[in-house]
């Protein structure tokens, strides 16, 4: 009994405690004690349902709640306003509430809001029409506002980025498209000519295979019609580059990558060799040593520690 | 001096006053200067009297120390909603908690009170109170948004009167006629007050949904075309724009008095936040002990019925 009441005091060091220990003891206390703390869980679980964030309800309402309704309607009385004091002062609409709503759905529940507080304001609308007075705000009003001007900045912003966002992804999505579409054109586009080049040669050997059989005797007149006297000859081909002769290599895809990058490498490596580079020309640093400027007459015979010294 | 603002009362101060010596300005009305006889007169003769009635309303917002910094930027929402309000400083002490709240009532000359108190850097309790002898309501916050969201877009005047809109459900029951009655004393801008603007421009929604009291304020838009001030066909374009701030009401309990008294009402349905959080613990807690259980259930069980010998037990060894 007292073990149990121990466990239950000691949260947490409950588990030290049957780690430390051992033996059959320990173990029938901690089934009993586990006994108990089942039976209330069961008993608590049935009497608690969820409903709003962290707000538990209990599910039979507690059986000593005081209920004064005499007390309550008195004090009502007590603080109310007197019935005759005009709408205006109060300012208040009661709107109708059609249907429940549940509260877990945040779309509908905050909806049901929205609509009661537009009934409201039609209502109210229509009142003050009907006496006359200015409900509206008209747009050339400045005054203080409950936001301050650098929030409501804030909040363009980031209305405006989310926008923003939105109209990147869509971009994003119709390039990816788009690209997709012309990589299939483009696919077309070389069987296409792959097929046209077979076709062609194909045409050739049978011409040839043709004449062949038929030994070389037709001369020029059997000749395949290749297209060539279609007027199409002297027509330049669409890839062409204006200022640029037709001989000229120089405008290759590979060359273009390779010279652009080649001169900013040369600057880079030169730079790099010459500030951390060993080898190479450095600039002429102080080579001499104090023994060696003394040693004048044993220059040659120096040995080579000295040598060493001397940058090679 | 408590400001007296109900009918039969104004009438007992006005024979005080023609007591003393002096002649008393003629006393103003919303209607222009009348004199005192005339009023008198107009009182006792016609039943309504909307000329002499006055909002003097005036709410203390007021919080506990230690508060949350959420909790705190919901309470300066509230001082910019309200204009009627005067803010004071952090209550300190827990005991003798309600004495200290009405005198501190007293001296500010208000007549109402918001009070928002924080537990535990967790749960914010707030307290609406009417000051000399009104009934008091205990709430539970939740689900708090401030204004300075950036989701809620809306702005309006500072100090403009909001409409009340309430749902038909707070028609149902006595408490919540009594909550219905303080909201709007409490929440309604008095009508000419110094520092209301004046047109209309938001609107506050209070409508009952499980229990609880939610609250939204929304600003009125409308697309303005012509330069008019009444907009002719905006009523169909008239949107509302969330302004903030949100928050959820769960009352506890009504006291007949300010901040004590005898219990009128309590809600059968509440449970307080601390037995949540112990109830989670005792749960997590059993989950640990299921676990050791089970563990000794299966040693006893292996021990009581052992394992044949295994056949392939050495085909391995080395």
């Amino acid at each position: 009994m007292e073990m149990m009441l121990y466990f239950h005091a000691m949260g947490l060091r409950r588990k030290d405690l049957s780690f430390l220990q051992s033996g059959k003891a320990v173990e029938d206390n901690v089934n009993d004690v586990m006994g108990d703390y089942s039976e209330e869980d069961d008993s608590e679980s049935v009497s608690e349902s969820e409903s709003d964030q962290e707000d538990v309800k209990l599910a039979e309402p507690s059986k000593t709640a005081i209920y004064n309704r005499e007390g309550l309607v008195e004090k009502c009385e007590d603080i109310s306003w007197p019935e005759n004091v005009g709408w205006m002062h109060k300012l208040s609409l009661d709107v109708d509430q059609e249907k429940e709503v549940d509260v877990n759905d945040d779309l509908a529940r905050e909806l049901a809001f929205f609509t009661q507080a537009l009934e409201g304001t039609r209502a109210a609308f229509d009142k003050f029409q009907s006496m006359g007075l200015p409900f509206l705000r008209p747009p050339d009003y400045y005054a203080e506002m409950v936001k301050t001007d650098a929030h409501m900045q804030k909040v363009k912003g980031k209305l405006l980025a989310q926008k923003r966002q939105i109209e990147e992804s869509e971009e994003r999505r119709k390039a990816r498209d788009a690209k997709r579409i012309a990589k299939e054109v483009q696919a077309e586009k070389l069987k296409e000519r792959a097929k046209q080049k077979k076709q062609e040669i194909e045409e050739v050997k049978k011409w040839r295979k043709q004449r062949q059989q038929s030994g070389f005797k037709d001369g020029k007149d059997g000749m395949p019609d290749l297209g060539f006297e279609n007027g199409k000859a002297f027509e330049r081909s669409s890839k062409k580059r204006p200022g640029v002769s037709r001989g000229d290599r120089s405008g290759g895809k590979a060359k273009q990558g390779g010279g652009k990058s080649n001169n900013k490498n040369k600057k880079n490596r030169e730079f790099r060799n010459s500030k951390f580079g060993f080898g190479g020309r450095k600039g002429m640093k102080k080579q001499n040593t104090a023994e060696m400027t003394n040693d004048v007459l044993a220059f040659n015979k120096s040995n080579a520690a000295g040598n060493r010294k001397r940058k090679r | 001096m408590g400001k007296k603002r109900k009918h039969s009362e104004t009438q007992t101060a006005e024979p005080r006053k023609k007591d003393e010596g002096a002649p008393e300005r003629p006393k103003r009305t919303l209607m222009g200067w009348k004199d005192k006889d005339e009023v008198s007169q107009q009182t006792e003769s016609t039943p309504d009297s909307p000329q002499v009635f006055r909002n003097k309303e005036k709410v203390m917002v007021t919080c506990s120390r230690r508060i949350n910094y959420r909790y705190r930027h919901l309470m300066l929402n509230m001082v910019s909603l309200l204009p009627h309000c005067k803010k004071d400083n952090k209550v300190e002490s827990r005991s003798s908690k309600g004495a200290t709240l009405n005198e501190l009532i007293e001296l500010r000359g208000c007549s109402s009170a918001l009070f928002f108190e924080c537990r535990k850097h967790q749960d914010l309790y707030m307290w609406m109170a009417r000051c000399p002898n009104g009934p008091s309501v205990k709430f539970l916050v939740n689900a708090v948004h401030t204004m300075e969201e950036l989701k809620l877009t809306g702005n309006h005047l500072k100090g403009s009167r909001p409409l009340l809109t309430f749902s038909s459900n707070f028609e149902k029951d006595a408490h919540w006629k009594l909550l219905k009655e303080m909201i709007i004393q409490i929440f309604g801008t008095p009508k000419e007050h110094r520092k209301s603007k004046p047109y209309h421009d938001h609107v506050f929604v209070f409508s009952i949904v499980d229990d609880h009291i939610w609250f939204r304020n929304y600003q009125i838009s409308v697309p303005h075309n012509e330069s008019d001030k009444m907009v002719r066909g905006g009523l169909d374009k008239m949107t509302l724009v969330e302004v903030g701030p949100r928050f959820c009401l769960n009352p506890i309990k009504i006291f007949a008095g300010s901040f004590g008294g005898p219990t009128l009402y309590e809600n059968p349905f509440y449970v307080s936040p601390n037995q949540i959080r112990a109830l989670e613990k005792r749960k997590k807690a059993g989950k640990y002990a299921k676990k050791v259980k089970a563990k000794t259930r299966r040693k006893m069980h292996e021990q009581s019925n052992p394992l044949e010998p295994d056949e392939f037990a050495d085909m391995w060894r080395e």
